[in-house]
């Protein structure tokens, strides 16, 4: 096992920023930071455990018949993920609506399972599925913490006990810039934090 | 040959072993996710009531968005379940109205909206632009027939608010072609 295949998913090949990979989700429901986190920790469970059963079938599924093998699979916990939320978590499956039976389509779980788990030990694809997870968390949570603050003025969390859930931003949420809680805001933000990181990336070669 | 039963086996059997888990935490999930939905129904109920006694379900059959129909207090008026579509699939609410068809209060029970955007209907606040309407004055149907600060909280989601004002519209007109009783 190899702990870069996990930390290389967090920055340097981090899907969101710099593979470009699952974009649909990343702009539908990053309105609010709480359906960032519930979309995040489905794609980590859905991602870790393709990988690692895609990883172990690798010598059984044959090469002609792959990508359905792999949608079998994914569709499969993604139903899982969907039952138990939906039973369990029903505020969250609620919020999360059509993107969460999207996760099967999503991108980065195929493209990981295509480019990562079938040529990769379990060990490593557990940890690159795990930290591509990661990694595709902590740039939806960015960009919905961005959006939600200046398009709606609050930041909306879990709530627990006495604690709404809910932080509301004195002076934006009067006069919120609406439009970036809306489609074209999600499209306007990414294309900026893209070149921010882009900027860093550059920076950091150039040296 | 001989490599096509095999790929198609290893397919199956694949397939097989999806369903049988999928079948195991169905088994294990669906009943906790019916009690859910049961119990959001009856809260929905109470919550559009205003405080009055609730009557026993009724299917409705000649009307295309009222499914069910409860009625309310002492022959006051009627709770009606309707279901539309709207722009993430289907939306079902629940809303109280009097017999002259004017709407007491409305709620979405369940809906697959854009979170941020159409699923805003399900929030506090959002029924307040058509209550008390219905009767004499007109459910407003479109943007237009809207105070521009309802049309603002509405905008971005203009085809869940017309599916839900259709809903609410097709409702005051059966329980007007009903004629209360």
């Amino acid at each position: 096992m190899n702990i870069k295949e996990f930390t290389k998913g967090l920055f340097k090949e981090n899907p969101t920023f710099i593979i470009m990979l699952g974009m649909c989700p990343t702009l539908g429901v990053t309105t609010q930071v709480v359906n960032a986190l519930g979309m995040g920790a489905a794609v980590i469970f859905v991602l870790t455990f393709s990988n690692i059963l895609i990883s172990a079938l690798k010598k059984i599924i044959p090469d002609c018949v792959r990508i359905p093998c792999y949608i079998v699979v994914i569709a499969c916990f993604v139903s899982i993920v969907e039952m138990v939320m939906h039973a369990y978590l029903p505020s969250v499956f609620n919020a999360l609506g059509v993107y969460l039976p999207l996760v099967v389509v999503n991108c980065i779980i195929l493209g990981r399972a295509e480019a990562f788990a079938n040529k990769n030990s379990v060990g490593d694809s557990a940890l690159d599925g795990l930290g591509m997870g990661l990694g595709f968390t902590m740039s939806l949570t960015l960009i919905a913490l961005i959006r939600e603050v200046i398009g709606a003025g609050t930041i909306t969390l879990i709530p627990i006990g006495s604690f709404s859930g809910t932080i509301t931003i004195p002076g934006l949420s009067a006069n919120p810039v609406r439009v970036m809680s809306l489609a074209a805001g999600a499209l306007l933000l990414m294309g900026l934090l893209k070149a921010f990181f882009q900027y860093l990336q550059n920076r950091k070669e150039a040296r | 040959m001989k490599t096509y039963i095999k790929v198609a086996l290893i397919l199956g059997s694949i397939c097989a072993v999806s369903a049988l888990l999928l079948a195991f935490v169905n088994q294990v999930t669906e009943p906790v996710i019916k009690a859910l939905a049961s119990q959001e129904e009856i809260a929905a109920l109470s919550d559009v009531a205003a405080g009055m006694k609730i009557g026993a379900k009724e299917a409705v059959a000649d009307s295309d968005l009222v499914k069910e129909r409860y009625s309310l207090g002492n022959k006051e008026g009627w709770i009606l379940k309707v279901e539309t579509n709207g722009y993430g699939g289907p939306i079902s609410l629940v809303a109280s109205l009097l017999n002259d068809g004017s709407i007491i209060a409305a709620k979405v029970v369940s809906s697959s909206e854009t979170p941020g955007l159409g699923k805003k209907s399900e929030l506090p606040g959002y029924m307040d632009m058509f209550i008390g309407k219905g009767a004499s004055s007109q459910i407003p149907t479109s943007k237009d027939m809207l105070s521009s600060e309802d049309s603002q909280a509405v905008s971005g989601a203009s085809v869940t608010f017309t599916a839900i004002s259709k809903a609410l519209d097709s409702a005051s007109a059966y329980v007007k072609s009903i004629g209360g009783r």
